[in-house]
């Protein structure tokens, strides 16, 4: 019979190994099956935690052949199919902590959610005497964000966290942020999006590991694009990722095209990139890379564009 | 056979990774392969105009995607990871959604032109698979890349989203071993082989960004790779130009040559390296691909 042979890092409390096991392989089984096998009828020391089967307490998601997946609602054929292979290798969640196993500890990332007060803080439209209703519109600006299991399969796979677990926050924190964002019966969003913006927003490197890996595909780098539009906004503009940002959408509007020599000097400022970037211009420039007395031409249609950039404004009003 | 493609080539190609526009060209020319520049094309937004207003990310790029549809091709080609997620994003929002399709086709209308749907937007890498084709690509070969070890460093935004992406299993692609294979050269296994780059946050977040580049050159260059080889001059560019100032954090040489994927089939069709602009990288990949490739 054919067998599936799984590599699993254990971790007892003071080291951590990877241990062997072989198990005959059956057809239209989940991953969560593959786990419990073991646990059955091999191993009863093998820690890992599930609990619903249904993709809907977000307890059994774990790292297998360097992706995140949710155990209870992944075919164990599709993963093998992904692969090519007949062997796999699990290990815990990345970017949390490990207790044990597979088990990843949960504290200090609901610690670190506090800090977006992911509670409603209600408004003045509403009061206990008539409550705080919502129109089917409003309810669904909601839906999507509350899908949310807090598996940890996009922290595990954010690429920023793994460089920055101090200052970022885990996708599932901006997802819970939004959420409370754009809630109709919230009276402060600002509450909300203020400790986002400070904690690292604009470090997302928009590499969309979140929204690909998430099993209850919530859109959460449009949520993103969504929290930096609303800090701006809120006013919050002078900082580099909004200069930026404004870089691309001013240079779109005035040439067509991207000014690259120039792009530094407006996110950093002149002093800051006179300080930083002299080194880098340097060798760009020797290569030929950076022509500082090139500046690019308008396009042909540049009139046009504007026009488009004139209609955004008045679908926005 | 001769393929026709509507090409949008995107600002790098412009200026920075000139070398980039230089050897597509070059090598689209050996293979047969026709690209019709679009005329007054504009810049996708690069994954940072919808930060501050999705509609007209969304519309730029609808217009971008007209013009292609002017020309009355079946398809618009980049060389680039975020240009081909950018255009295929406003793309699959239209074509998802009537509304908005309608709603982005007002404000085209004063443009003189519409969004109908009409054409595909790929890239070079997913064109060479699907409309060119290996066994005709491998025909074209007069210098086997034998002996070469490569890297194929694929970059987020050729692979995800899948929805929006999807050409193949984002996570375990293999489009870019296929070529790489073809044209003789040797694959290396790497762990950062599916990594991010960095270069869409380098500005707000330079010192998680050069941690990551550190990485990701190193783990190609543990593995025996003589280069990295990757589809997007993005993260040719945070590989490559921000190379020496990610050096700075590590003890270790992580110096590796960071070429473009034209580049590497330029080699194999016997285009020389300066005829590629292989010379214009920040760090010098020439006498590493000169050990390992006899003509160069």
């Amino acid at each position: 019979m054919e067998k599936i042979t799984v590599k699993i890092k254990r971790f007892d409390g003071r080291e951590s190994y990877y241990q062997k096991y072989e198990v005959p392989y059956e057809k239209g089984k989940t991953i969560l099956w593959l786990l419990t096998m073991i646990r059955e009828e091999q191993d009863p020391t093998l820690n890992f935690t599930s609990a619903c089967r249904h993709a809907i307490c977000g307890s059994c998601a774990v790292q297998i052949n360097g992706n995140a997946f949710l155990a209870c609602n992944t075919s164990l054929d599709e993963v093998l199919d992904t692969y090519k292979t007949m062997n796999l290798t699990f290990e815990p969640l990345k970017n949390f902590d490990v207790i044990k196993d597979l088990v990843i500890v949960w504290e200090p990332k609901m610690e670190k959610m506090e800090k977006v007060k992911p509670w409603i803080i209600p408004s003045e439209k509403g009061s206990n005497e008539h409550g705080f209703l919502q129109s089917e519109e409003e309810f669904h600006q909601i839906a999507a964000p509350t899908d949310c299991i807090l598996c940890g399969v996009c922290a595990s796979e954010c690429n920023q966290l793994a460089v920055n677990q101090e200052g970022y926050l885990e996708p599932f924190i901006l997802n819970r942020a939004y959420r409370y964002i754009v809630d109709s019966r919230d009276g402060s969003p600002q509450d909300h999006l203020q400790p986002v913006l400070e904690n690292d927003l604009w470090k997302c490197l928009h590499c969309m590991q979140c929204v690909s890996q998430c099993p209850k595909s919530i859109p959460l780098t449009d949520q993103i694009a969504y929290l930096r539009s609303s800090t701006m906004q809120m006013g919050a503009v002078n900082n580099q990722g909004a200069k930026h940002a404004y870089a691309f959408h001013d240079d779109v509007k005035n040439k067509g095209r991207l000014n690259e020599t120039m792009l530094p000097i407006k996110t950093d400022g002149l002093v800051q990139t006179a300080l930083t970037k002299i080194p880098f211009a340097l060798r760009m420039i020797k290569k030929g890379k950076i022509n500082p007395l090139h500046m690019p031409k308008q396009i042909s249609g540049i009139h046009e564009v504007r026009r488009l950039y004139e209609y955004a404004e008045e679908v926005k009003s | 056979m001769t393929l026709t493609y509507a090409f949008f080539p995107g600002c790098t190609l412009e200026s920075a990774a000139e070398e980039l526009m230089i050897s597509t060209k070059k090598v689209a020319a050996v293979l047969g392969i026709e690209l019709i520049e679009l005329d007054g094309w504009t810049c996708c937004g690069a994954s940072h105009i919808q930060d501050i207003d999705g509609f007209l990310s969304t519309s730029i790029n609808a217009r971008n995607i007209a013009l292609a549809e002017e020309l009355g091709v079946s398809k618009l080609i980049t060389v680039c990871n975020t240009c081909t997620l950018m255009l295929r994003t406003a793309k699959l929002k239209m074509d998802k959604n009537e509304n908005l399709k309608e709603k982005v086709n007002v404000g085209l209308e004063r443009t003189g032109l519409e969004y109908k749907g009409t054409v595909e937007v790929t890239h070079l890498l997913w064109a060479l698979l699907e409309d060119y084709g290996l066994e005709n690509l491998k025909k074209k070969v007069k210098v086997p890349l034998k002996g070469l070890k490569v890297a194929n460093f694929y970059g987020c935004h050729i692979l995800m989203p899948p929805d929006v992406m999807g050409f193949e299993n984002h996570r375990n692609p293999q489009s870019m071993e296929m070529v790489a294979e073809a044209l003789g050269a040797e694959c290396v296994e790497f762990d950062q082989r599916l990594a991010c780059c960095g270069f869409h946050a380098v500005f707000p977040a330079q010192k998680e960004v050069m941690t990551m580049t550190g990485i990701n050159c190193l783990s190609p260059k543990e593995a025996g790779a003589d280069c990295i080889v990757t589809p997007c001059p993005l993260c040719q560019m945070q590989l490559d130009a921000y190379q020496p100032d990610a050096q700075k954090g590590f003890d270790q040489d992580i110096t590796m040559p960071i070429i473009h994927l034209p580049q590497l089939i330029g080699l194999a069709l016997g285009i020389s390296p300066e005829e590629l602009a292989i010379d214009r990288h920040v760090v010098d990949a020439i006498p590493a691909l000169q050990r390992k490739i006899q003509a160069v």
